[in-house]
């Protein structure tokens, strides 16, 4: 090989190197521009939604009573691990009754929230993305604007506006259980006196906790659904598109879930 | 009347169309004959603005789609109706939920009025007692009807129609050429239907355009498609009469 050609394939190799991440962050801001455009259509045309009040009360349905059992089932877990974790962890340092306002506050404030964000980012933003993403390649969102709908107010709308009201909601049940499973696992598990466990959570309960979690859920409850319509829309393809971008809101809903639990924590606490 | 002047629409690096001009007069069927991916189905999304053209303008009534607001356009889009390729019901409602949509969304119908509007539009498609059925419990034929009962549902003046035959056996695919010719002539729409099916074409249309490579090659009669000498037109004549 001649030194030009050495030269020419070094070139084209540094210029791909560096092209690569240049392209993947154009992508990154296209879609969140497109995204963001998304978010503003819906809150400007959100007079509408009354119109659509059937679908919200459908979607409520579906994000919100169809996703207590696992809901439940995930909280009542973690409240035992909890119990059972800071028990043997504080177990010869601390008086027992500490453990019940361990675990409530880190139920209330960081757990239920942030797994049930997680469970759901799963199943119900999946599920979302799949369902719209199948609606946009069998050209049923064609079909809607073609009738003179506006797709974003009938579609993507109630979603977000269920997600906001049932996410919080969903939190609550999930605290109620959580702290219930702690009692549950401490009291068989760790031995800890179910007295002095409610002791405990009595002595630490402070109400913002509990509306730290709920702004926590709302918060969430946003972010999962209106990411996951943004992808359904954003579908091209076939069944192979429909599952990439299902699966790239599940990636995408659990990163934006963890970082913003981070920035709420930063701000509110 | 429909005017499309100068049409260019470009996807990535493929260019569909290269300065498409084309024109729909009131009552006909016109028929884009053209191959399948050539971009047929892009151009009557473009004439409700479903897509946007790269350059170029499209007249309906008078009015430039390109210029007009959100709402003006969801205004223009209650004179048309779209039969879509695979009909595109709405598949977590039933059938009658599908047609009875729009009518509850844009008109001032009392449930009593919409049940029997919907009735209406499913007798006119030649279906009866499927209103309650969902999209998935029927065949692929019935749900093209049911698109066509949606469509007409809040009676267009104008019909769009995607490759309406394709996917079809040769007995359900006449009954929807016929059902084409029997709206036009009940309901007296205007027709633009996009098919690669000469056959289907020749049954349903007025006037035909031959669309290839971005651009028509030739537009006008049956009479004059038939005795074109364009070898690619005589392509489209020749695979009819081996059909």
């Amino acid at each position: 090989m001649t030194d030009t050609a050495i030269e020419s394939t070094m070139f084209s190799r540094t210029a791909e190197l560096f092209s690569r991440p240049g392209k993947i962050i154009l992508t990154f801001f296209e879609h969140l521009g497109r995204y963001m455009g998304t978010i503003g259509w819906m809150i400007y045309n959100f007079r509408n939604a009354k119109e659509y009040s059937g679908n919200i009360l459908q979607q409520m349905v579906m994000i919100g009573n169809n996703s207590i059992p696992i809901v439940l089932f995930v909280s009542m877990f973690v409240g035992m691990v909890t119990a059972v974790q800071s028990s043997y962890q504080l177990y010869d340092w601390i008086p027992r009754s500490v453990v019940g306002a361990l675990v409530t506050k880190s139920v209330l404030l960081e757990l239920t929230p942030l797994l049930t964000a997680l469970v759901l980012a799963g199943k119900v933003g999946a599920t979302i993305t799949a369902e719209l993403g199948t609606m946009r390649v069998t050209e049923q969102i064609d079909a809607l604007e073609a009738l003179a709908f506006d797709p974003i107010s009938f579609l993507i709308t109630p979603r977000v506006i269920a997600g906001i009201l049932m996410f919080p909601i969903l939190v609550v049940f999930g605290d109620f259980v959580a702290i219930l499973g702690g009692m549950f696992g401490a009291s068989t598990i760790a031995g800890i006196p179910i007295e002095a466990f409610v002791s405990g959570m009595k002595s630490s309960f402070d109400s913002w906790d509990a509306i730290f979690g709920l702004i926590k859920g709302t918060v969430f409850g946003f972010i999962i659904t209106s990411v996951s319509c943004y992808q359904g829309f954003q579908v091209q393809g076939g069944s192979e598109g429909v599952g990439k971008a299902t699966m790239n809101t599940v990636v995408l809903t659990c990163l934006s879930v963890v970082v913003m639990d981070f920035i709420l924590a930063s701000v509110l606490l | 009347m429909i005017t499309l002047t100068n049409i260019w629409k470009r996807f990535g690096e493929k260019q569909v169309h290269k300065g498409l001009d084309l024109e729909v007069r009131d009552n006909e069927t016109l028929v884009i004959i053209g191959r399948s991916g050539g971009g047929k189905s892009v151009l009557l999304k473009m004439i409700i603005g479903l897509i946007k053209p790269d350059s170029g303008s499209i007249i309906v009534d008078g009015k430039e789609i390109g210029t007009l607001t959100y709402k003006q356009l969801q205004r223009l889009r209650f004179k048309f109706g779209f039969l879509f390729q695979g009909a595109a019901l709405f598949d977590s409602m039933t059938v009658g939920q599908n047609i009875e949509l729009a009518l509850r969304r844009h008109s001032d119908y009392k449930d009593t009025d919409i049940s029997e509007r919907v009735k209406y539009a499913l007798e006119l498609v030649k279906l009866t007692n499927v209103s309650h059925l969902m999209p998935s419990n029927i065949s692929g034929g019935m749900k093209k009807r049911v698109g066509l009962a949606r469509a007409i549902a809040l009676t267009p003046k104008y019909m769009l129609y995607d490759e309406p035959t394709t996917g079809l056996d040769v007995e359900t695919a006449d009954g929807i050429n016929l059902l084409i010719n029997e709206l036009k002539t009940t309901l007296g729409v205007t027709s633009v239907v996009v098919t690669h099916d000469i056959h289907s074409a020749f049954v349903v249309g007025d006037r035909f355009a031959i669309f290839e490579n971005g651009q028509f090659i030739m537009t006008g009669t049956k009479d004059d498609i038939r005795n074109s000498p364009n070898p690619e037109v005589r392509k489209y004549i020749e695979s009819d009469i081996q059909t």
